[in-house]
């Protein structure tokens, strides 16, 4: 028994064998060739295929269900060969052209193998390339900026493939049973699925009444909408979910991972040694790591997925959603595991304080700090390097400067250790491991700006607070290198942290008082005349 | 001189007018149009039919809607148009001229 194809002609869905549908191509074509005006043709090709396809149905019964050399036969008996019916209009054609029976290929949109307008198909149909390859150039050639307009040009340009005679001469193959067979067997497949919407379908936009030719085509105009902005968010999607896995697996991966967050404009970068001074050991790290891939990873390749899908229509099976819904409830619980463990390595804090009696040798004392860069290698980047290591050594800028009244009459510094550790011995250990130093020269205070430890320590919450306490008429300069450093300083006039810098301050007892400022606030006559007597003011003041 | 060649022009002819009367007497598809005109020995094959009756419906001579078939796909069901029914009318007018012509020219003349 010859191979058998399955075909749609009109609709219609035949089974017809090898060399009937070769000798029923060739018929087709040939008549085809006789007609000069496209727009005739075309109609006149529908209706003489839908004759055919006429002619096949009354042919076919319980016995006979595949079309044979017999049947097609009978068609072109009744149907005749073109040379029978030339109309005047026809007869300038030159006889050989009827003929001629070679396949010369020809470009046509492929309505049934298509995600927007059948271009990509039927290119590839005609170049010979599979249909994925021109859509990923299309894909590809849309980030490249000219995708869109030669897609819509193409779109315009080729015609559609509407008959059967045109799906041919789009396809072209040579004609050999194994290229007929194989560019069919899609067809096949395709016909199963419109067997079902034949009748519905097909019919309902022939023969309908033209109010439902109106709505039909209002219906088809949204699915195309909808189609396109499926596309379009498609791509939206593949292009996103793209930078996402880069940017995460640079995260993961790279030695100076980048962890970009945008919060008030403000970037942050930590590399790797930052994760490994926060983890209690490798192990942690690498769970962490795990989480974070799991959690952010995994619907990041879900969205790849699921814009692929959208774009190719690719259907996926369901095991897919099952893996990537198990893989989720892995990396929550890694994450849980691995944050219940830092939250115990922080649970406890403990602190102690060092204080220093200054003698007040000066009226007015200088506040200063450097701002120059941490020492080292910095592994947490905000506006500037927050954590840094070098060697053994780990330098954190946790450190803050306040100003206060002094309960005697003695200028004091205190300055504040504390730390997060897993028990209150841990975390008092951790506070006192803390190696901080201000330095007094003459009447320069000085303040370093960063806190060190040994990197065993990891960073566990380490706090530097320094209380200077001043007795009443007791001055100070806040040099505008402490504009970082010092921390709602309750004051008279309610001055902002960041103004206070650059000007001299005087305790008076309704609080830190302005100086320099063009007015001292608030002040009363014997406190003006006491800073009189120590000559603090000397001109100005009226 | 080809007989053949000379019968066919003479019966493509007159193809145009057939078909118009046909429809004259009310809408059919093509397969019905077909049936008659092969009673007339008109056409031999059904293939003449379809670029005819796309070319009178392209002029506006006829039109056609869409009517299910039980045993294929949808059928065509011509009519004719009130352009078509004037082309009709002249057609016809034609014809009788042309009978009576082709009578007189082969009654034996007197001398």
């Amino acid at each position: 028994m010859n191979q058998t194809l399955t075909i749609n002609i009109s609709g219609i869905v035949f089974h017809i064998e090898v060399d009937a549908y070769e000798a029923l191509k060739v018929y087709l074509n040939t008549i085809k060739s006789y007609f000069n005006n496209s727009e005739e043709r075309e109609e006149i090709m529908l209706d003489i295929e839908a004759r055919v396809a006429e002619i096949f149905a009354e042919a076919q019964n319980d016995k006979n269900q595949v079309i044979v050399m017999a049947d097609v036969n009978k068609v072109i008996v009744i149907m005749g060969e073109p040379e029978q019916y030339l109309t005047d209009e026809e007869e300038e054609i030159p006889t050989q052209k009827t003929h001629r029976k070679r396949e010369d290929k020809k470009l046509f949109r492929d309505p049934d193998d298509r995600v927007l307008g059948g271009v990509a198909s039927g290119l590839g149909a005609y170049i010979g390339l599979d249909t994925v390859w021109v859509r990923l150039f299309f894909v590809a050639a849309f980030f490249m900026g000219f995708g869109i307009l030669t897609y819509i040009i193409l779109w315009i340009v080729m015609p559609e493939a509407k008959t059967t005679a045109e799906k041919l001469k789009m396809r072209g193959e040579p004609i050999n049973i194994k290229n007929i067979g194989k560019a069919f067997e899609s067809e096949a497949q395709k016909v199963g699925e419109k067997l079902q919407n034949v009748d519905t379908n097909k019919f309902s936009s022939k023969a309908g009444t033209v109010l439902e030719n109106i709505v039909m085509a209002i219906a088809s105009f949204f699915t195309a909408v909808f189609n396109i902005f499926g596309k379009v968010l498609g791509i939206a999607f593949l292009f996103v979910g793209t930078f996402m896995l880069v940017v995460l697996l640079a995260l993961l991966f790279g030695s100076t991972a980048i962890f970009s967050i945008s919060n008030d404009g403000v970037y942050s970068m930590a590399s790797q040694d930052f994760f490994n001074l926060i983890f209690v050991n490798q192990d942690q790290f690498y769970l962490a790591s795990i989480a974070v891939f799991l959690l952010i990873g995994v619907p990041v390749i879900g969205l790849i997925f699921l814009s692929i899908r959208m774009l190719f229509k690719v259907r996926s099976h369901y095991s897919v959603g099952l893996t990537f819904v198990g893989l989720l409830v892995v990396g929550t619980i890694l994450a849980f595991m691995v944050g219940t463990r830092l939250a115990v390595e922080m649970s406890a804090e403990e602190e102690f304080e060092k204080t220093e009696i200054i003698s007040p040798d000066f009226n007015t004392y200088v506040i200063k700090t450097n701002i120059t860069e941490m020492p080292g290698q910095g592994v947490l980047e905000d506006k500037f390097t927050s954590i840094s290591i070098e060697g053994d050594m780990m330098y954190q800028r946790f450190v803050e400067l306040s100003v206060e009244r002094s309960k005697n009459d003695s200028m004091m510094i205190t300055t504040n250790f504390s730390s997060h550790g897993k028990s209150p011995k841990d975390a008092l250990n951790k506070a006192k491991a803390i190696n901080y130093v201000h330095q007094l020269n003459d009447s320069i205070l000085f303040f370093p700006d960063y806190l060190a430890t040994n990197k065993e320590h990891k960073i566990r919450g380490q706090q530097v607070e320094i209380t200077v306490y001043l007795p009443l008429y007791q001055s100070i300069y806040l040099d505008k290198s402490t504009k970082e450093l010092i921390y709602d300083i309750d004051n008279f006039t309610n001055t902002y942290d960041k103004k206070m810098v650059g000007r001299k301050w005087v305790m008076l007892e309704q609080g830190l008082t302005c100086l320099d400022c063009n007015d001292i606030e608030g002040i009363t006559s014997k406190e003006l005349e006491e800073l009189k007597a120590l000559k603090m003011v000397e001109t100005v003041i009226k | 001189m080809n007989i053949e060649n000379t019968q066919a022009q003479m019966r493509k002819g007159v193809l145009e007018y057939c078909i118009l009367s046909i429809l004259n007497n009310g809408e059919a598809y093509p397969s019905e149009i077909i049936e008659q005109l092969k009673q007339g020995k008109l056409i031999v094959v059904e293939g003449t039919l379809y670029p005819l009756l796309t070319r009178l419906k392209n002029a506006d001579l006829l039109s056609y809607r869409w009517e299910e078939s039980t045993s294929g796909p949808p059928r065509k069901y011509y009519q004719l148009t009130d352009k078509g029914k004037k082309f009709l009318e002249e057609l016809a007018t034609t014809w009788d001229d042309l009978v009576a012509a082709v009578e007189i020219t082969r009654k034996p003349t007197k001398k």
